[in-house]
């Protein structure tokens, strides 16, 4: 026997038998050996596919519960009755009847994840009428829409959160392009797509930019005026195209975005992510005129406020000043739009380590959702708590721990298969709550018109935005 | 059962007195590393108490039958058998999973079906092959005892991840009766699984969590920066993960009186690919240079052998997964072996000793090479390789999701990897001559200060699943 080596061993076991004791403190103190599982055989096996992850039914406040029908989703003053009466010209083929959401959101929303998936569902529910927005280059690498290619160069990249415009223009999605002569950008979408729009800055000294299909020349763009002012320039594609790309000729062009729709009804669903995108970030460095006159040309039915996980970082401003910021936010566009619904969309989970390893929920986040429930309550917004809906604090652990993992090693963004998950969640409480606004309405497959009478409140518009303003 | 679990510990000191307790009968004590070792196995799942015994025993005729053959094609018949035997493990222990998977895909009602084999039979069949190829080619003789070689070609320690071992410099050790252990060598086996268990908790662990996952999820959401830094915290978390669990088994084999060869010298010290091939993963290098690269024709012809480097290097980078990121990171190697060798072929038997400041540039140029090729190791397919690299090549300057810790334990982890080698014998002799009981005091401290700091759950060996 090899003595000082077996002494070692043994000294080692009796200074470990030793650190268990109770009078050890806590933080010295080594956890009881688990002896048991020397001979516990659990046989382990490879799934050969694994199963899908099972969504955790909420549990809901009895209080929600007598006035919630729709699992996640709050709308107790029907503010959501203009998304559904659109929804409804658009399921009936209403002639151009086309419901038109507007999502705004943080890095997860910037790469179209949850936002695809909501887009993908309720196309294949009520038609495709076009993929909507899209920034004119990537301000962040990270910058991506499902089915879109974006190339560019040349541009000058100003973002509500990084870099900002120092007058606050940023256009409808946040962000700000500014191109001299021999700019350029190059979208590959998706062909179907029969007009597109660009928003510009026109301004004193502006330059001319050009539009081209492949060979085919689209339009130009002049973005000279007197003054600064939001301009939306309509150009009708090429049948087939699929390729826009937009060049500057001359002079120095701002541009903040295209967008494209098609020439039937459906729904346009526009993702508009700000990486670190927060409430205050909107609040404060969107110049609120510019943003309103973007809004209202938009003229969406709905628009998403999704916002809240970057908040979670600074429990201090979650606990002193995030109620007012977003009932300031809430007013903003209400302002702007009247008559659109509205929806506060909770974060998703997000987890990070304790001082144990284990990954956990930041304990603010319940108060986050609570302060993003009770503005919505205040205000008459609908919310939906997508938090709740993934299965409420510690989601994220588990999704971090099942195979394949179903967000990133940072525990806050989903990897393609969780974004899947959160956007089936969102748009079937839509979908369930359309229903029911269509049960309580008595709104079966009759004739638009018959419809149109009952509607609650009035319905989209059918055509918009034909000419420049 | 990982090696960094308390119960590997708690079996591996059981191991160690009846060991000792029985090793001057011989026999018993091998039969007590023959009982640890399928211990082992059936901690993973009872199936392997029915496929390595079944396997081993296979082997072990076909070597037997292999040292009575005289005949040319009686010995080839006898070791394409072996060989086929033990590639047929590999083969289904790696990739029926990844072949089922379409197939399982499709029929929902196969959602819940299993696969029985969830520790990789690599390394055991690696190191079967050894015996039976070096029985063949004449490099060792069979051995006569079933239990000896039992014990030896899945011995314990090396089943999860090498060193790939020769069994036939395991069977003298294991039948020596007369084996004993100095107090020295106990006390570097004690020092070098303290060691790994650093090298894995502390540095391995905390840099994959605290960067690296997160930057090869989702390469795009950092920047170039934080990228570059991801992939370089990946280069020293493989190392540290895999030298550590080295480490242990080394420290384990050693603390019953046997010595397992090194794999690591100081790898990203390498002056060229070929050096860095011969610090790196050297039992499964040696493997396949002795018993792959070897074994292609052509080895005498000028042109054949570059051939033949790309091809043993692009089949183990096979051997790691079917996935082509594997591929890309063997055929890398394959041909960065392929230039060198040209490059020494070239310069012919002019060797002229590098000077401080060319040895530092091949340093950083091999060093930077062997990044590139573990962001295909790492990532999980090719598209996010390239974004790796892109994002990478976007050289945007951002440091914001780095935290002073991970910068921390980088900068550890480059300068223990670089420090010289005296340092390290130093420490070693310096824990060697401490009483047992200081010893031991030490390694406690050790295990608290890992808790204290490491704050997270051990993460499987990255090794562990090839």
């Amino acid at each position: 026997m090899p003595r000082k080596a077996a002494l070692a061993i043994l000294s080692f076991a009796v200074i470990v038998a030793a650190m268990q004791a109770p009078f050890v403190p806590a933080r010295f103190r080594f956890t009881t050996m688990p002896y048991r599982k020397l001979v516990e055989f659990q046989p382990r096996a490879l799934l050969l596919h694994p199963p899908v992850y099972e969504i955790v039914e909420p549990v809901y406040r009895p209080h929600e519960m007598s006035r919630n029908a729709v699992p996640g989703l709050s709308d107790p003053t029907g503010n959501l009755r203009h998304f559904y009466s659109a929804l409804w010209r658009t399921e009936q083929r209403a002639p151009g009847a086309v419901t038109r959401v507007l999502h705004y959101g943080d890095s997860p929303t910037t790469a179209d994840s949850v936002t695809a998936d909501i887009r993908t569902l309720l196309h294949q529910q009520f038609g495709d009428a076009g993929h909507g927005f899209v920034l004119i280059a990537k301000p962040w690498a990270w910058y991506g829409h499902r089915g879109v290619d974006l190339k560019a160069n040349g541009w000058h990249i100003q973002a509500a959160t990084m870099g900002r415009a120092p007058d606050g223009f940023h256009g409808l999605g946040g962000v700000s392009f500014i191109g001299e002569t021999g700019a350029s950008s190059t979208i590959t979408l998706p062909s179907g797509h029969t007009r597109m729009e660009l928003q510009y800055l026109e301004q004193p000294d502006g330059g001319t930019a050009q539009l081209t299909s492949g060979d085919t020349d689209i339009g130009t763009l002049n973005t000279n005026g007197n003054a600064k002012t939001p301009r939306f320039a309509d150009f009708p594609l090429p049948p087939g195209a699929n390729t826009v790309t937009l060049r500057v000729t001359e002079g120095t062009a701002r541009v903040f975005g295209w967008s494209f729709e098609k020439d039937h009804d459906g729904v346009v669903y526009s993702s508009l992510g700000l990486n670190g995108g927060q409430v205050e970030a909107v609040l404060w460095y969107f110049e609120p005129k510019q943003w309103t006159v973007e809004l209202r040309h938009a003229d969406p039915d709905l628009v998403v406020i999704n916002y809240g996980t970057n908040e979670s970082v600074y429990p201090d401003y979650v606990n002193k000043t995030y109620e007012h910021e977003l009932r300031a936010l809430v007013d903003r566009i209400r302002a702007a739009l009247p008559t659109a619904s509205l929806l506060i969309m909770s974060p998703m989970d997000r987890g990070m380590r304790d001082s144990n390893g284990d990954i956990v929920t930041p304990p603010v986040f319940p108060h986050l959702i609570a302060v993003q429930q009770k503005v919505a309550a205040d205000t008459g917004c609908a919310f939906f708590n997508t938090f709740e809906m993934m299965g409420g604090a510690g989601t994220m652990a588990k999704w971090y721990s099942v195979q394949p993992r179903l967000v990133s090693a940072d525990f806050m963004h989903p990897l393609p298969a969780g974004a899947a998950i959160v956007g089936r969640l969102v748009e079937e409480a839509l979908v369930k709550g359309y229903a029911e606004y269509k049960a309580a309405n008595h709104l079966g497959d009759s004739p638009v018109t018959a419809a149109e009478s009952r509607a609650p409140s009035a319905p989209a518009p059918a055509t918009k935005r034909t000419s420049a303003h | 059962m990982q090696l960094t679990s308390p119960e590997y510990f708690v079996l591996l000191a059981l191991v160690f007195f009846a060991y000792w307790f029985a090793r001057h009968t011989g026999k018993l004590a091998v039969a007590v590393i023959l009982c640890a070792n399928y211990f082992f196995y059936a901690k993973w799942h009872p199936i392997y108490l029915g496929i390595i015994p079944l396997a081993a025993a296979c082997d072990f005729l076909i070597g037997r039958a292999l040292g009575a053959s005289k005949s040319s094609s009686g010995r080839r018949f006898l070791i394409t058998l072996s060989i086929l035997l033990n590639c047929g493990l590999i083969l289904t222990s790696h990739y029926v999973p990844f072949l089922l998977d379409p197939f399982t895909a499709a029929h929902p009602g196969l959602a819940g079906l299993e696969w029985l084999l969830p520790l990789s039979l690599s390394f055991y069949a690696f190191q079967a092959m050894t015996y039976t190829i070096d029985i063949y080619r004449g490099d060792a003789t069979p051995t006569t005892s079933l239990l000896s070689y039992l014990a030896s070609v899945s011995f314990f320690p090396t089943i999860v991840a090498g060193p790939i071992t020769r069994v036939a410099t395991l069977i003298p050790q294991i039948e020596n009766a007369g084996l004993t252990l100095s107090a020295e060598d106990g006390g570097r086996a004690l020092f070098l699984i303290g060691l790994g268990l650093v090298k894995k908790l502390l540095i391995a662990d905390y840099l994959g969590e605290n960067l690296v996952n997160r930057v090869f999820d989702l390469p795009k959401l950092y920047s170039g920066t934080e990228t570059l830094l991801g992939a370089y915290g990946y280069t020293f978390q493989l190392y540290y993960d895999f030298s550590g669990y080295t480490d242990i088994a080394l420290g384990s084999a050693l603390l019953l009186g046997i010595v397992l060869p090194a794999n690591f010298n100081r790898p990203y010290a390498a002056i060229n690919v070929a050096d860095f091939w011969r610090r790196w993963h050297i039992s499964l290098s040696n493997w396949l240079r002795d018993y792959l690269f070897f074994s292609l024709p052509g080895q005498r012809s000028r042109r054949r052998p570059y051939l033949n480097l790309f091809i043993t290097f692009t089949l183990g980078g096979l051997w790691h997964g079917a996935n082509w990121t594997f591929i890309i990171w063997g055929a890398l190697h394959g041909t960065g072996l392929a230039v060198v060798r040209g490059l020494q072929a070239m310069r012919g038997k002019r060797k002229p000793k590098p000077g401080l400041w060319l040895r530092l540039v091949c340093i950083f140029v091999t060093f930077h090479f062997v990044v590139l090729t573990w962001v295909f190791f790492r990532s999980a397919n090719v598209n996010t390789a390239l974004d790796v690299l892109r994002q990478i090549d976007s050289g945007t300057v951002s440091f914001a999701n780095v935290t002073p810790g991970f910068w921390m334990v980088l900068a550890i982890a480059v300068v223990a990897h670089y420090v010289p080698q005296s340092w390290y014998t130093a420490s070693v002799n310096a824990f060697t001559r401490m009483p047992a009981p200081v010893q031991a005091t030490a390694l406690a401290a050790l295990i608290l200060g890992i808790r204290y700091v490491a704050a997270t759950g051990s993460a499987p060996f990255i090794y562990s699943r090839f």
